[in-house]
């Protein structure tokens, strides 16, 4: 008894000696990868992602708890299930990142992923990998409830506020054509700026993605019900990972072919 | 990302009409700004110096508040808040009335300055002439000052031209804005803002050179004053 | 043609000139001496109200300077004044310096004011600088455009305020020379000065000033050789030893 006892007790040492041996400082099991940039998150042990803090339901800072949280913030922790083995809050960093400064971010190596509200077009390919997309979301108005619009048509000759670095403008000025009305646009650094413009008057109109006019939304402000310009949400890479982007794929495919995905669409209320 | 990629400097060759606009744009913002800044300076410097007590308390006023306002926040004043009060501005408006006040106050200052800087003995030789306070002013104390200003007014015009970049805050179209919008849609940041320095660098540098050969004789000249005494 | 009556000049707390009482004489040469702090640049300062009075009156040619809404300006252009630092016009030419007060002021054509201004410029040596600028001339010189320039308004009264005690000691003759020919004139003048000599040979009457007050007034003789106050006595020991 005794001895079967000590060689159990020897083999289940040698076990963790040898997983202890196995390279990774951490005790959970990631991905197994050659790839040097997956290779280094997992000595690192934690998932440096890009997340929005300011549209509620993909990435929100809450102002009493101080915790970012949303559905693409979820997705991230898949990601970092994968490839750490672990989703705990340890696991992941989440920088807060704006449409302007979730490019740059990637390009200098600052984080390795960037969930946030990232639509997916033919330029940007060139520049970041994007993973298939896992959610689309329509452009929309968010205007002042005592300026009486209705609709997009509306809006001819008025003036429509648009944030730099959106592909916002692009899709606006397609759909105008479409229903025949002409608009003015006025392009500020970011969605705060756009929004205070609103509330100033200066602009007839807010516009971008209606996910991030959410996170705008008060009192004083409606939506309005046109939908147009169909946008894909994809995870961007910086365009040499070409591993981590297969893998970050990989995981999102699975997860829409799984349910999962559908399960936190559900969750988050976006579906 | 290689921030030199021939492909981006051929798309910004290609996108030359666009920053020719916004060039266009930050210049004659600037002149018209410099332009208001230079009669608002001119004013308040003036009362900084007159015998009324009322007059320099007003040039004071005027400068504190303004030299302790950041030109970012005295923009977003205006912008957001006058439409509030019912006042409409349009755009291309805020930004010549936010760089024409501001720099007015610093303008003020180098006026006033230059003004007290010139030797109290010139007034009362003026004086002893029997010219009136306003005749002196005009005849002997603004023709001297003006070269002692001169120097840094030219200072100012630099830095005025480099602050429109602000503008981009409120969507003036000026270069900076241009060059962002432009930048944004398709992140060749590399060469666009390489480009924005260039043509900031190609507008203020003759300003500053200018300035500087005014500087040396303002310099030559007094010196030659205090070597005759 | 001056008269001061009860003038009393504080800066601050300090009390400068105290109770001053005296009158010029029309075509007076008048010498004003005294150690620094006596108070003898406020006094000469008062006679065209560069300086104002804190209490008392200043009458010249008539006019009470020192009432409120006294045109003082106007009286201003028949008083000429010359500094001990110059101050002449430094942007203008030694021509442009001796007649921008009368074209301006006075209202005479620029042609008339040029010819009068030559006449004087002549008289003082410097016709041949007409052109030259204050900066390309030695102390001196500028100190007889100076004089030039106070001269082409006509006054008829000229205040010196120690027009010597900025210049390097080879030039002081030049400019006392102007001053001694001038005083050959009928012209009224007042000079504050160190240069004894000048003194001596050039007024009608001199006197003494320390804090704030004439101590001694005498023709030049008897102020020279025969001080009665004590303070005078040893003021004159020190600089006529010096």
């Amino acid at each position: 008894m005794k001895r079967i006892l000590s060689s159990v007790l020897v083999g289940v040492l040698s076990l963790g000696l040898l997983a202890g041996c196995g390279g990774s400082q951490s005790a959970s099991v990631g991905i197994k990868s050659d790839d040097p940039v997956i290779k280094k998150i997992q000595a690192r042990g934690v998932l440096n992602a890009g997340v929005k803090v300011d549209v509620p339901k993909f990435g929100f800072r809450d102002i009493k708890t101080e915790k970012i949280d949303g559905f693409e913030v979820d997705l991230v922790r898949a990601l970092a299930k994968e490839i750490l083995g672990k989703n705990d809050d340890k696991a992941i960093h989440l920088e807060g990142v704006t449409s302007k400064t979730r490019g740059a971010l990637l390009d200098d190596g600052s984080i390795d992923i960037v969930a946030a509200t990232f639509t997916i077009n033919d330029q940007r390919k060139t520049q970041w990998n994007f993973s298939d997309p896992y959610y689309v979301d329509n452009i929309t108005f968010l205007v002042r409830k005592d300026s009486g619009f209705k609709s997009m048509k509306d809006l001819n000759g008025k003036k429509i506020g648009v944030s730099q670095t959106t592909t916002t403008r692009k899709a606006i000025e397609t759909e105008a054509l479409k229903q025949n009305i002409a608009v003015d646009f006025l392009e500020l650094p970011g969605f705060p700026e756009v929004k205070a413009a609103l509330d100033a008057k200066r602009v007839d109109a807010f516009s971008v993605d209606g996910s991030i006019l959410l996170g705008y939304l008060d009192n004083n402000t409606m939506l309005l019900p046109d939908k147009f310009g169909p946008q894909e949400y994809g995870i961007a890479t910086n365009l040499h990972n070409t591993a981590l982007a297969k893998v970050v794929n990989d995981v999102i495919n699975r997860m829409l072919k799984n349910g999962e995905m559908d399960t936190l669409l559900k969750k988050w209320g976006l579906k | 990302m290689n921030l030199f990629a021939g492909q981006q400097w051929q798309a910004l060759f290609e996108a030359r009409a666009l920053f020719a606009k916004g060039l266009g744009q930050t210049v004659v913002t600037s002149a018209l700004a410099l332009l208001l800044s230079l009669v608002i300076g001119a004013v308040i410097g003036a009362l900084g110096t007159a015998p009324w007590r009322i007059a320099r308390a007003v040039n004071r006023t005027y400068v504190d508040l303004v030299q302790n306002l950041p030109l970012v926040t005295l923009v977003a004043i205006l912008f957001f808040g006058l439409p509030h009060l019912g006042v409409n501005v349009p755009v291309f408006g805020i930004g010549v009335l936010c760089l024409g006040v501001y720099h007015g106050a610093y303008i003020a200052e180098v006026i006033r300055a230059g003004i007290q800087s010139i030797h109290r003995g010139q007034l009362e030789a003026a004086f002893s002439q029997g010219f009136t306070y306003v005749k002196a002013m005009r005849h002997i104390i603004l023709p001297q000052a003006f070269q002692v200003i001169l120097p840094p007014l030219t200072n100012q015009a630099v830095s005025l031209i480099k602050n429109s970049a602000v503008l981009n805050m409120i969507g003036a179209g000026e270069m900076m804005n241009v060059a962002d919008s432009w930048a944004g849609q398709n992140s060749y940041y590399g060469p666009t803002y390489l480009l924005i320095w260039a043509l900031f660098f190609a507008l203020c540098f003759p300003l500053a050179q200018w300035a500087r050969r005014l500087e040396q004789r303002a310099i030559r000249a007094r010196g030659q004053e205090v070597q005759a005494r | 043609m001056i008269q001061l009556t009860n003038v009393n000049k504080y800066f601050g707390p300090l009390h400068v000139l105290r109770d001053v009482n005296l009158t010029v004489k029309s075509g007076e040469k008048l010498v004003v001496i005294g150690p620094s702090g006596s108070g003898k640049s406020t006094l000469i300062r008062c006679m065209n109200l560069l300086e104002k009075p804190t209490s008392g009156s200043v009458i010249v040619d008539g006019v009470n300077i020192t009432e409120p809404g006294a045109k003082v300006a106007q009286v201003r252009q028949s008083i000429g004044m010359v500094f001990q630092q110059f101050n002449l016009y430094p942007h203008k030419t030694v021509l442009e310096n001796v007649t921008m007060a009368p074209i301006l002021i006075q209202g005479i054509a620029p042609g008339a004011a040029e010819e009068s201004g030559m006449v004087y410029l002549k008289r003082v040596g410097l016709d041949h600088k007409a052109k030259a600028y204050p900066s390309q001339l030695s102390g001196g010189q500028m100190q007889r455009v100076a004089i030039a320039r106070a001269l082409n308004m006509k006054p008829k009264i000229m205040l010196f305020d120690e027009p010597t005690s900025a210049l390097d000691p080879e030039m002081i003759q030049e400019v006392l020379d102007v001053m001694v020919g001038l005083a050959s004139e009928g012209i009224t003048m007042v000079v504050v000065t160190h240069e004894m000599g000048f003194a001596r040979e050039v007024s009608d009457r001199v006197i003494f000033m320390d804090e704030g007050q004439i101590m001694e007034e005498a023709d030049p003789e008897h102020f020279f050789t025969n001080p009665t106050n004590e303070r005078t006595k040893l003021f004159l020991s020190r600089i006529l030893r010096a």
